[in-house]
């Protein structure tokens, strides 16, 4: 089988966030980068597949400037078998990556499944997915927690609202979005890092693969930090008197009843 | 040539190319390990430490009352051997003996023989009562114990007859030199036999005598007996110091495809040696903590089930087939096994032969996590937070020099280079982290302050040290923080580091030397105690506790750092020292060693709550510890037992911050 995993490098949650000068994204120097958690179920879903189905090879790309091939090593560290990067610029968006990403999915001979992960940690916009289905011309089923893989299709278990559970069948060629709890993700072992440290990684241009400035369909700007985190509130006195005062504070200071 | 010439050479002729073939491919099992073995250095030292514990019997004689009995057989076992010899020449050259030496002396010889083959049969019996009637926990029943007992024995009582049973045919004139034989042939004349039976008899013992020992020279190649050819040189070739840096691997040595051990060929000719000196005696696990609380770990049970992984391999090792020889995991050595461990070293400290066990587990796990990704899930996070925080924990890397906020600690960045500076202070990533360890750390700067010592920290530019990382088996990653961490403190020519976790002590003192970290490295304890010493410190305010203290794996067992914590709380007024039952080099881990801190312990019972107990036992309101990792888990372990109304557990800092002004 033909696998395809598209990723994303996003900044780690702990890393400090810093806007950048004109408050149009945030400041990438001094970030410390890492593979998107959820894109790291979709490398992890490839990988089984393909142990399961000899002579599959899983193909990981990733749209976005230099640093993205950093995300790229870890997924072919994980044990992906190719690399692909298309350049694309920092500011770019959801739709520029997914035209981007599709691009380079039209040029590869045979494409039998792509993976993703459901949502980018970092804006959370959770769209790429669907933009690259819908660039790429196939069906796309997201939120995936489990897939049972036939020749022709496959079935997926998808989380619905109310925490039910839907399942769905699809042709192939298909994308899924992976949800945490499809899988555990694998640690690379050492021998994995060192041969992903000489692979090559193909290098394309927005160009290359049909994506444009002009698939750039949001600006972004005034970009803002969350307030800083206020200190807890403790509400003393007498029971009654306790539940009257959050009350009020709820529907008064916080707004929210 | 007589009829028992000619009977002995082709008997022992038989006997010994049998041994001798048995010892041949034990040797050439060692030849065919793959693992690179210890260099052999300081050898005036190693003459020393050998004698001292081959023929001193030092490290067996620390425990009694088997350390008498062995040392008595050892002892027998040297001076029969010599009269053994004299029998077999004899038996050979007849009338050949060692008499030429002269009447006097061997008449000596004969008499500290006579002595001892008496004591070796008292000793034996001693030793059947403790195998048969005492049972300590360690030693379990062994069939192969009791046939080496009922050899020795054996040997010592066919000695005795053959000797009398020479007195009364022979009328030797160093009769009255052998008490005990004498004693035996004046019971035995009571039978009135003809010199001619006498004489009779007396070849029929030595017979005997000469057939047991060469079937105990056949038996041994294949018995825990074989720790008499093997603890000798295990002994030469033991760690000399306390302190034992881990094996790095050579990442940039392309020629290197495996790391750590998956085959019991992968590692190295000295621990097939520890495998033949083992002999089974169980002090290891008397004191191993996973074992004490009902993990799969035995200290003693992983050497015996190498021991039985190689044997079950030898075709394939002997015919060099290493694609062959089955994997170190196994149905006797499980992962759970190889987990269980705290890396607390009581095992290795106990061992009256050396081994060493702890390498073994550690090259091991080198193998589960860098070669097969095995290893407990919630590792995982904890390998990744490392990666991108520098921290087992999931905090930024930015924020690692806030908790000294308010307390106007100047970092290496605010002061350039070290040379104006007294130490730097490693934090670590507990005190950077850790709330309850936050506070350890302050206690420490405070008393710093009070001492007038010039000081720094890393701040943001320090990362973890990797230890956990390194004693889970992830060299790979241990390294990258490492030579990050080199990398820094040589940018600022640290020269001396002090420091509150035996962990980052340890590794900085003893593991960075290997990536060109070269530092003087002082736990805070040393430094403190020197502090108290100096006059620099002086603790005035009576604390008027019972307090006991828990003893860190890293520091003592691993540092031989015994003394200055003690030091530290004996130098605060109104302080009751209590000991815990186990402590000092017999202490108990806490349980958080060997990365075990960042493992679920779902297993048997947990061992800080042991720990906890053996401190409750003592009375004391304060448990005083000494690291942030036995901090976490004595805690915790007060906290499960209910006592946290009365019972405090504190570091050494915070009692001498108190108590000074």
């Amino acid at each position: 089988m033909n696998l395809y995993v598209c990723i994303k490098q996003v900044p780690d949650t702990e890393t400090k966030i810093k806007l950048n000068a004109d408050s149009s994204g945030i400041d990438p120097a001094g970030i410390k980068w890492i593979l998107s958690p959820y894109d790291e179920f979709a490398v992890e879903e490839a990988l089984r597949l393909k142990e399961k189905n000899a002579g599959s090879t899983v193909t990981v790309i990733s749209a976005g400037p230099t640093r993205v091939v950093e995300a790229i090593r870890t997924a072919l560290a994980m044990g992906c078998d190719n690399g692909i990067h298309v350049e694309i610029p920092e500011s770019a968006d959801n739709n520029f990556a997914a035209k981007a990403l599709a691009g380079a999915l039209k040029k590869e001979a045979k494409v039998d499944l792509v993976f993703t992960g459901k949502e980018a940690i970092d804006d959370g916009a959770a769209q790429t997915s669907q933009l690259i289905a819908e660039h790429f011309g196939m069906p796309c089923v997201t939120v995936v927690l489990g897939a049972e893989y036939g020749a022709t299709s496959v079935k997926c278990k998808r989380e619905v609202e109310g925490g039910a559970f839907e399942m769905v069948e699809t042709a192939l060629p298909a994308l899924l979005a992976a949800q945490k709890g499809l899988n555990e993700p694998r640690y690379a072992s050492l021998p994995n890092i060192m041969k992903a440290k000489k692979k090559e990684v193909k290098l394309l241009k927005a160009a290359d693969v049909g994506a444009s400035e002009a698939d750039q369909k949001i600006k972004y700007k005034n970009f803002q930090l969350p307030p800083p985190k206020q200190a807890g509130k403790k509400i003393a006195g007498e029971p009654a008197a306790q539940a009257k005062e959050l009350v009020r504070a709820l529907h008064e200071e916080a707004k929210v009843v | 040539m007589t009829w028992q010439t000619f009977a002995f050479l082709i008997i022992a002729g038989f006997a010994f190319t049998y041994s001798g073939l048995k010892f041949k491919m034990l040797f050439e099992l060692m030849r065919k390990h793959q693992g690179k073995g210890p260099a052999l250095d300081r050898i005036p030292e190693r003459i020393k430490t050998a004698i001292a514990n081959v023929f001193g019997q030092a490290a067996v004689n620390r425990k009694q009352p088997i350390g008498i009995l062995h040392t008595t057989i050892f002892w027998g076992f040297l001076v029969i051997t010599i009269g053994t010899l004299e029998q077999f020449v004899s038996t050979i050259y007849s009338g050949a003996n060692f008499e030429f030496i002269g009447h006097g002396p061997y008449s000596v010889l004969v008499r500290v023989q006579d002595f001892f083959t008496a004591a070796i049969l008292v000793a034996v019996c001693g030793a059947f009562y403790r195998r048969l009637v005492v049972q300590p926990a360690g030693i379990g029943v062994s069939r192969d114990a009791n046939i080496v007992l009922t050899f020795t024995g054996a040997l010592m009582i066919a000695i005795l007859f053959m000797n009398a049973f020479y007195i009364l045919a022979h009328h030797p004139f160093y009769s009255e030199s052998m008490p005990v034989s004498l004693a035996l042939a004046t019971f035995l004349r009571g039978y009135r036999y003809s010199p001619e039976t006498n004489a009779v008899l007396f070849t029929a013992w030595k017979w005997v005598h000469m057939l047991l020992v060469l079937g105990f020279a056949m038996y041994i190649p294949s018995s825990k007996h074989l720790h008499l050819v093997a603890a000798g040189p295990n002994s030469f070739l033991r760690k000399l110091d306390r302190e034992k840096p881990m094996k790095p691997i050579d990442f940039t040595n392309e020629s290197i495809t495996q790391y750590g051990a998956a085959k019991i060929t992968d590692l190295s000719w000295k621990d097939t040696l520890d495998y033949y000196s083992c002999t089974e005696c169980g002090r290891c696990q008397d004191l191993c903590p996973a074992w004490n609380t009902g993990k799969e770990l035995s200290p003693k049970k992983l050497v015996m089930d190498l021991k039985t992984n190689m044997y079950r391999n030898k075709s394939a090792i002997l015919a060099g087939k290493y694609e062959e020889v089955g994997p170190i995991i196994d149905e006797n050595v499980t992962e759970g096994v190889i987990w269980a461990c705290t890396s607390c070293r009581a095992c290795e400290v106990a061992c009256p032969v050396f081994i060493q066990q702890v390498d073994k587990i550690y090259e091991t796990r080198r193998n589960l996590v860098m070669m097969e990704s095995k290893f407990p899930a919630e590792v995982q996070t904890v390998f990744k937070n490392m990666e991108t925080n520098y921290s087992p924990w999931a905090f930024s890397a930015a924020d690692r020099g806030n908790w000294a906020d308010g307390l106007e600690v100047k970092t290496m960045a605010d002061v350039g280079k070290a040379d104006d500076l007294d130490v730097l202070l490693w934090v670590g990533c507990a005190g950077s982290f850790d709330d309850r360890n936050k506070k350890v750390l302050r206690s420490f700067v405070s008393l710093l302050k009070k001492a007038d010592v010039k000081f720094a920290i890393l701040g943001s530019e320090e990362q973890c040290t990797g230890d956990a990382a390194r004693r889970i088996g992830n060299e790979y990653l241990f390294q990258t923080l490492a030579t990050a961490n080199v990398e820094t403190l040589n940018r600022y020519a640290v020269k001396k580091v002090v420091t509150a976790c035996p962990h980052c002590f340890n590794i900085l003192k003893n593991e960075y030397k290997d990536f060109g970290g070269n530092y003087e490295v002082v736990h805070h304890s040393q430094f403190l105690s020197q502090m108290i010493r100096d006059g620099k410190l002086k603790p005035a305010a009576a604390l008027n506790a019972k307090v006991t203290f828990h003893d860190s794996c890293y520091l003592g067992r691993w540092n031989n750092v015994y003394e200055q914590p003690r030091a530290v709380l004996g130098a605060v007024p109104g302080i009751e020292l209590l000991e815990m039952k186990q402590n000092h080099d017999q202490s108990m881990c806490c349980g958080a060693g060997g990365g075990r801190m960042w493992m679920e312990e779902t297993v048997g019972k947990r061992v800080n709550i042991t720990r906890t107990e053996q401190a409750l036992e003592t009375g004391a309101s304060v448990i005083a510890a000494a690291c942030p990792f036995c901090m976490t888990m004595m805690s915790d372990g007060v906290k499960a037992k209910e006592k946290t109304e009365s019972v405090k557990v504190m570091d050494l800092a915070e009692l001498l911050d108190q108590a000074t002004t």
